[in-house]
């Protein structure tokens, strides 16, 4: 018994296996985490290498060149890139995507085990760290305080980022812009010297009396007790009664010599949020934790967090990358919905029976739900890849059903009951159900094979489509025809609306039917015309359009977030930086009322932050972080804001560099697209000459405001020259003489204050007054062992110099990047030709090469993957309609609606004026398998019309008149189920709207040039055919 | 006694045994899959790419009496949708 059989028979099994399956799919849709996108691993792992004291080129020398050289044959590497700086290397290492990392780190830890000998003595052992998208923080919350800065940090760190912390799936709470406290005890070095004491002596007194020991136990009597010292400072004003030295035998208290502070560190990170002063709290998340549910917790956690603090300090949201999520997966969702009205609409129109609308109807949601439980089991996310792929199916879904019903329906009219109609109907078009799900089969099941960065991005999308493709089939072949011969009646009740509606549509598509006959009839009779029209059309379109479409990576996306780094000049002090940076936030608020928080952070952050070093901190360094509102509430875009933003930001001659970044973060799948040109070369100054005049040159164009050049100017800075022979001579080493120095500079940490069960640190150094100019240091005071005072600039002299910046390299060479952002309507293939251009008419000095990195790079990988699929794609539905007819030459013909398929997706990208991106390229690619369909029904229906007898040219013509409305039908579902992804205007709606253009124009000019060219393209072919048999026989009677 | 061949749009098969069993017929021999064409008009019933329909086929031996009302029974399903087909045909034969 075939399956229809048994699914007509069996009514309530069959109901119910498809209930089952509908509540399997609405539970996984309860338990499916929302992410942005499919989770990508990490394809990179950076190798630090700390080797303290050396210069930029000692570490390239002796430490990065050896790691590279070892490090570069570890399989899968696709770049190995690396930076060079005082003190340390940083190698990073970045693989294929797709490849597993564990593997890769632990081949990178035995080549690094390896190469440990041939490293200098000193040098560290290097540090392994990988990082993906996950080390992006998910949120970063403002803090403003109106009275309690001073404690702000502790408050903040104790209320907050701890429980914060304790979130599962939080990372790293980092606390910014509030600064830590500390017990300063500033000394007066004239003092100090007058009563012979030193940095050192005082520092190690407050370390010794700073002290609780426990001294043992003793018995009294019938108790033992315990015995202890407790000489721990409780009050910050104890330090300055302290002892620390005899004078002519008079005892001098630290109070003679210093006074002490208790306040905030020296250096720190100011933070401003809409110009009131704060912190920033910045969380991020752990790897592979789900940034939604975490933002929920976290804000779930605020308000009780919010209650524990003084009533002054407020929390704010800057950035929360979950709520774009949320609205980005909402506009997706309705997308889904109107696509589902549509298309239903579509069918009711077609088919004028409610009944049959929702037979088909059911086989959407049954579809969609058994997709979901695939994302359900094997632990994906709702994400914009798996949604859109929702979308793209619900028009093809309902093919099969509509050819099923239609075919039962046939029956029903020619008198069958419904029950054997069904059973016998599906029979009928089993075989050609099947094969169309097998092209599109042949179309999405590749996708899930791919590799690369656009594999990982379409693995789900090949899967999903794939899965609800065959769920639908399966649905068509049971629950379509159970629920016909349940719900379907021969000559159902007309009511009078249904009439008035149906009666135009009728006389409309009867019309269309004969005027397509008609056509078709002229068509065959005229097959060179048709086909040199065909051909003139495909090239004129090529030749002429193809030259001006535009290509791109990822379209940029508005999710209204800016975060701007601007440096000054190194070296600029806070105080300037501040005053900039406030400067700059006000007239960006004012400018700018989109703006809902301006964040601003500048100064020199702590090192235990991890944020802020990842980020890169110091007192020339401002870092905005700005939120705007919804995209739907504002007129100007993201990209046109950052515009300006830039045109307001060149006006400023202080500012040395500023990148504006769209979408807070640079390149990559989201952000604003820039062409990276990387400038190869050993010698400094030619590759620095090269980067300056392609950044002159391509600052020159009107529209270019952001050329940011990697390489770091030479900074400049004191340093302070020991001679040794007057070292020796007094005793001393350059480290006890530059350890000497540090303490009075940068401050000995003499021991912790400890209060409520916090410990903060106690340091000892000069007042601020007297270390603010060369003399200050000339005068530092160093001790030999004997005691004797010896100043330094006995000792050698303070000189101020440049040092050079940070050596990047990539693929083992120095390399400088230049960075060209593309602004808004320009896409990358226009930055690239300008590129191209400008580098050319530069004099390229030899030795000196050139290439394009970053995302320019990384488009073309991801096309060469995909037009790789298309090829494999083509032969696969090649292969799939040969075996359905049995023949090479009828897929051959149907092949010919691929060709104006791209005819079309040329016209709409041009037309609209959307640069070609990777969306673009899966839309191309879905298009190979759903335009073939048509050919397929067209060409199958003809084949029948002449086995059944009829001649060629008439076949064609009977062909196409009966077969123009289900073409139609199902060309109209797919088409309108992707034209509200393709003008979709809500948040994400970027990211899908070439992929929708791309089917829509592309599915609709390629079948109405369908429609005509294969029915003629067959009718020649089967012309040949039968010229040939004639021949043949001809022969066979002439040989008798 | 008469001997009844009936072949029929495979579609017919269960109505076709009601009407049996109303007519109070009870045996039959019974080919699920059978195909053919008709001599006058109608569609093939071959199976295959361009004739889908199949036929099935009953051979049925009836008292005498049984026949006219079971013959009248057919024609009023097969004039109900003549596009479906069925043809029957009967002869006389000897009982041993």
């Amino acid at each position: 018994m075939s399956i229809y059989q048994s699914a007509v028979k069996k009514p309530i099994t069959t109901a119910l296996i498809f209930v089952a399956v509908a509540i399997f799919g609405i539970f996984s849709l309860t338990r499916i985490p929302i992410d942005l996108l499919p989770e990508i691993d990490t394809n990179a792992i950076m190798v630090m290498t700390a080797y303290e004291g050396a210069s930029a080129s000692d570490i390239e020398n002796n430490v990065t060149k050896p790691l590279e050289n070892s490090l570069n044959s570890v399989s899968d590497l696709k770049h190995i890139s690396s930076q060079s700086k005082e003190n340390i290397s940083i190698i990073t290492l970045e693989f294929e995507y797709g490849i597993d990392i564990d593997v890769a780190t632990n081949d990178v830890r035995d080549k690094l085990d390896m190469v440990k000998q041939a490293l200098p003595d000193e040098v560290n052992n290097p540090i392994i760290f990988k990082f993906g998208t996950d080390d992006i923080p998910i949120m970063m919350l403002s803090v403003t305080a109106a009275e309690s800065t001073s404690g702000l940090y502790k408050i903040l760190d104790d209320q907050v980022a701890n429980p914060l912390a304790r979130i599962s799936g939080v990372g790293a709470v980092s606390v910014t812009g509030s600064a830590k406290r500390e017990i300063k005890v500033y000394c007066d070095p004239h003092k100090l010297e007058a009563y012979n004491l030193s940095i050192e002596a005082i520092s190690g007194i407050i370390g010794a009396e700073n002290r609780n020991i426990p001294g043992g136990n003793i018995d009294v009597g019938s108790h033992t007790y315990a015995l202890r010292v407790q000489k721990e400072f409780e009050d910050a004003s104890e330090l300055l009664n302290l002892v620390v030295g005899n004078y002519n035998g008079q005892v001098v208290y630290l109070r003679d010599v210093a006074r002490v502070e208790d306040g905030l560190e020296e250096r720190s990170q100011e933070t401003y949020s809409n110009l009131k002063k704060g912190g920033m709290i910045v969380i991020q998340k752990q790897a592979g934790a789900n940034s939604v549910a975490i933002s929920k917790k976290v804000m779930e956690k605020l308000p009780e967090i919010q209650k524990t603090l003084p009533s002054d300090i407020e929390l704010g949201i800057i950035v929360d990358t979950s709520d774009n999520i949320k609205r980005t997966i909402n506009s997706l969702l309705e997308t889904i919905i109107i696509t589902f009205l549509l298309v239903i609409f579509v069918v009711y129109s077609f088919l004028g029976r409610w009944r049959a609308t929702f037979i088909i109807m059911l086989t959407i949601p049954i579809s969609l739900l058994g997709s979901l439980i695939y994302l359900f089991a094997t632990g994906s996310t709702l994400n914009i890849i798996s949604l859109s792929s929702l979308s793209i199916a619900i028009g093809m879904v309902v093919d099969d059903a509509i050819v099923v019903l239609e075919n039962i329906t046939t029956h029903i009219e020619r008198g069958s009951r419904p029950k054997q109609a069904a059973v016998h109907a599906t029979n009928e078009v089993a075989i050609s159900v099947i094969a169309s799900t097998l092209t599109m089969l042949a179309v999405f099941m590749p996708m899930t094979m791919v590799t690369g960065l656009s594999g990982v991005m379409f693995r789900q999308l090949g899967w999903i489509v794939s899965i609800i493709m065959i769920v639908s089939t399966v649905g068509a072949l049971t629950l379509i025809p159970m629920l016909c011969s349940q719900l379907l009646k021969l000559n159902p009740y007309v009511g009078r609306f249904q009439r008035m509606f149906f009666t135009p549509i009728n006389k409309a598509l009867d019309a269309l039917d004969r005027g397509y006959g008609k056509l078709l009839g002229w068509a065959v009779h005229h097959r060179k015309t048709v086909i040199m029209l065909g051909l003139g059309v495909f090239f004129g379109t090529i030749l002429l359009l193809g030259p001006m479409m535009k290509t791109e990576f990822f379209p940029a996306q508005d999710n209204g977030r800016i975060s701007i780094k601007i440096q000054l000049p190194i070296g600029t002090r806070q105080e300037i930086t501040r005053d900039l940076a406030l400067e700059l936030a006000e007239k960006f608020m004012k400018e700018y009322p989109e703006i809902t928080r301006c964040n601003v952070t500048e100064g020199m952050a702590d090192s235990d932050n991890v944020f802020a070093s990842m980020q890169g901190n110091g007192t020339h360094i401002i870092s905005f972080n700005i939120a705007l509102t919804d995209m739907e509430e504002r007129e100007r875009g993201l990209l046109q804001i950052c515009d300006l933003m830039r045109k307001d930001l060149a006006n400023y001659p202080i500012i040395r560099t500023f990148q504006v970044n769209a979408g807070g973060q640079q390149g990559g799948m989201s952000g604003q697209a820039s062409a990276e040109i990387e400038i190869y070369g050993y010698d400094f100054a030619a590759t620095d000459k090269v980067a300056q005049e392609i950044t002159n040159r391509l600052k020159s164009y009107e529209k270019i405001d952001e050329v940011i050049t990697s390489r770091e100017e030479y900074s400049p800075e004191y340093q302070v020259d020991f001679d040794r022979e007057k070292l020796s001579i007094n005793g001393l080493n350059t480290s006890t003489a530059a350890q000497y120095l540090r303490n009075r500079i940068n401050g000995a940490l003499a021991s912790y204050y400890r209060e409520d069960g916090e410990e903060y640190d106690i340091t000892v150094r000069y007042a601020p007054e007297y270390r603010q100019s060369i003399e200050d240091i000339e005068n530092i005071l160093i001790y030999n062992p004997q005691g004797q005072g010896i100043r330094i600039r006995d000792l050698g002299e303070v000189k101020e110099i440049l040092t050079p910046p940070t050596i990047e390299r990539k693929d083992r060479e120095r390399m400088v990047k230049v960075t060209a952002v593309c602004p808004e309507g320009m896409a990358l293939s226009d930055m690239v030709a300008i590129v191209n251009k400008e580098m050319e008419a530069i004099d390229i000095p030899t030795g000196i090469t050139w290439d394009l990195g970053g995302t320019y790079e990384e488009q073309q990988e991801s096309f060469a993957d995909l037009i790789t699929l298309m090829v494999l794609v083509v032969i696969l539905v090649f292969i799939v309609m040969a075996a359905q007819f049995e023949s090479l030459t009828y897929p051959f013909v149907i092949m010919f609606s691929i060709p104006f398929a791209i005819v079309g997706v040329l016209m709409g990208l041009v037309f609209t004026g959307t640069p070609m991106g990777i969306m673009a390229m899966v839309g191309l690619l879905m298009l190979l398998g759903i335009v073939v369909k048509n050919g397929i029904v067209l060409i199958d229906y003809t084949i029948l019309c002449r086995e059944r007898g009829m001649g060629i040219l008439q076949s064609v013509v009977t062909a196409g008149k009966s077969r123009l409305r289900p073409v139609l039908m199902t060309t109209l579902t797919t088409v309108l189920g992707m034209v509200p992804m393709a003008i979709g205007t809500g948040t994400g709606s970027e990211m899908w709207r070439s992929m929708g253009m791309t089917v829509a124009w592309g599915l609709s000019v390629s079948t109405l040039i369908t429609l005509v060219i294969v029915p003629t393209l067959y009718a020649v072919f089967a012309g040949f055919g039968i010229k040939k048999n004639r021949k043949k026989l001809a022969k066979l009677y002439a040989a008798k | 006694m008469k001997a009844i061949f009936l072949s029929y749009n495979q579609a017919y098969h269960e109505e076709i045994l009601e009407i049996m069993s109303l007519c109070g017929l009870r045996g039959y021999t019974y080919w699920d899959v059978t195909m053919g064409r008709g001599s006058f008009k109608g569609e093939p019933h071959l199976g295959d790419h361009a004739w889908p329909t199949l036929n099935s086929t009953l051979l049925i031996m009836a008292e005498d009496r049984l026949v006219p009302e079971f013959k009248r029974r057919l024609k009023e399903l097969d004039s109900k949708s003549e596009a479906m087909g069925m043809r029957y045909f009967t002869w006389t034969i000897d009982e041993e």
